[in-house]
């Protein structure tokens, strides 16, 4: 009974304040990317164009942990069982590597072009009954700064 | 759509580059697949069941990407990277990103 | 080369379903399924549990040193002894269980009475305090006996472990906590109606053996009286019915059938060892 109690209680404040931090986060993503949008990015080892001498180089990285709430790990918990796309997890997911690049990004915004951008993921940390809830995402890249 | 894991395209010049695209999607098998799973550790060899899992989420990843790609206006995904990782246990997520670029 | 910047309008990296009707439908489709499966299951239980004999049973439930926590009745001598050999065997007789049953008395307060796979009956001391009369009692132990014929003690382990598996593969991780609720739901509900349905043979065979029903209730106003108003809500994850209403059900059952309620026998006291 204080079992049912305690789950209704996490699931509704996980439901609840779990959407509303979503929905702000991605309010922030999209206003933060609109930002960046003109800092040239690519995943190639030369530069795009031709910049000229370049004047400094140096590696820049950005990282990001997430954890999901305890609603979407219910829904995942279900989804497990009986298999498909664990769609509760992708929003974790595509929030933590937008919002790594990001401060990648933040990281260098007088930087001319950010090359060879790689990104990383690994599950940080392992709860009860090894369920995972939380992601680390880290993007690394080269900043390169043009002579001009 | 060309993908490579190349810098360019061999034989094609980039005309344009539109930044980076990514796809990506977290897949589980259902129970009785992870119960199999479970007996086959025990002699070894190939666990069809999560073959065919991450074949699905990346043949899905990929379509993903490819539409962010579609949306930007490229016709081309150059220097595309997989990584893959468990988010949960019996899930795996795949992600994969490349350049979008446009070629002539 | 230029560059180009852009954002993609759609995020398809994400899925667009609302998060609840998701939790819905998983929920709603996985109910149905555990339910149709522990449905199946209990019934292909119940049918085993039918066809094993009470030799078999005997033979697969060996007890081992019960005389730790209890004492045969037949050993105290006087009322307990008679008890045993005079009431215990014609409520036996009156519902037509003629294979051996042995009757434990357990020396502990609470107010319990169990039947075991194997062919033991455990009263507690308690519970022999609890009652008034021998009538009281005698309707305590029908009832054990109830269970016996109905083997429903044998059907509790069957459910008990098709429950077990069924949580182990439903229950993981974090949906236990969905799970085990229902789980107890499920498990109490069935009790219930196995509690009810002993219940109806025991006021059968008090009839039978005393020619009327008067001591029935005798227990349930006891543990009425010590309950008071609590657990108004917590009976649906119970086993056993609430008390109230297993007083109201035996009144109906008796008017129903015309069992009078009539004076009842004396018990005298006896003790553990």
């Amino acid at each position: 009974m204080i079992e049912l109690g305690i789950f209704l209680t996490l699931f509704c404040l996980g439901f609840f304040v779990g959407s509303y931090a979503e929905k702000q986060h991605y309010k922030s993503i999209v206003e933060r990317e609109q930002k960046f949008m003109h800092l040239v990015t690519t995943s190639s080892k030369r530069p795009v164009g031709d910049i000229g001498a370049v004047r400094k180089t140096h590696l820049v990285r950005g990282n990001a942990v997430i954890s999901v709430d305890y609603f979407k790990r219910i829904i995942a918990g279900l989804r497990a069982i009986v298999g498909g796309n664990v769609s509760s997890y992708e929003t974790l997911l595509d929030r933590s590597r937008r919002e790594a690049i990001l401060r990648l990004k933040e990281s260098c915004p007088s930087a001319s072009q950010i090359i060879n951008l790689r990104i990383e993921t690994s599950s940080v940390f392992k709860g009860a009954k090894d369920q995972t809830g939380s992601v680390e995402i880290l993007a690394y890249g080269t900043a390169i700064y043009a002579e001009k | 759509m060309i993908i490579t894991n190349t810098e360019e395209v061999t034989g094609k010049k980039i005309v344009k580059c539109l930044g980076v695209v990514s796809g990506s999607t977290v897949r589980a098998k259902h129970v009785g697949r992870d119960i199999m799973a479970g007996l086959k550790n025990i002699v070894g060899g190939e666990l069809r069941g999560y073959t065919e899992l991450l074949t699905e989420a990346r043949d899905e990843a990929m379509e993903r990407m490819q539409s962010q790609a579609t949306q930007l206006g490229a016709n081309a995904v150059v220097n595309v990277r997989f990584s893959t990782s468990s988010v949960a246990a019996g899930a795996s997520e795949i992600y994969i990103y490349g350049t979008a670029v446009v070629i002539e | 080369m230029e560059y180009q910047p852009g954002l993609p309008e759609h995020n398809d990296n994400i899925s667009h379903k609302h998060p609840l009707m998701e939790f819905a439908l998983l929920l709603g489709g996985l109910s149905v399924v555990a339910f149709v499966v522990y449905l199946l299951l209990g019934l292909a239980v119940d049918l085993v549990a039918e066809h094993i004999s009470p030799e078999q049973e005997l033979q697969w439930f060996k007890r081992n040193s019960v005389d730790v926590i209890a004492s045969s009745m037949l050993d105290h001598g006087g009322e307990a002894k008679r008890i045993d050999s005079a009431l215990f065997q014609g409520l036996k007789q009156c519902l037509d269980v003629d294979y051996p049953l042995q009757l434990w008395l357990v020396k502990s307060e609470k107010v319990n009475a169990l039947a075991v796979p194997g062919d033991d009956v455990f009263v507690y001391q308690g519970l022999v305090d609890a009652v008034q009369s021998e009538n009281g009692l005698a309707f305590v132990l029908a009832h054990e006996i109830a269970h016996f014929q109905q083997r429903d003690h044998l059907k509790g382990i069957g459910r008990g472990l098709i429950l077990a598996s069924l949580m182990a593969v439903v229950g993981m991780g974090d949906a236990a906590a969905l799970a085990n609720p229902a789980a107890a739901l499920s498990q109490a509900q069935y009790s219930q109606s196995r509690e009810s349905s002993a219940d109806a043979k025991a006021l059968q065979a008090l009839a039978c053996h005393y020619g009327h029903v008067g001591g029935a209730t005798e227990l349930f106003d006891a543990l009425l009286k010590q309950e008071g108003k609590f657990a108004e809500f917590g009976h649906y994850f119970a086993t056993h019915p609430k008390t109230q209403a297993r007083i109201e059900q035996i009144h109906t059952w008796a008017q129903s059938r015309g069992y009078g309620f009539k004076e009842t026998n004396p018990l005298s006291t006896f003790d553990g060892i």
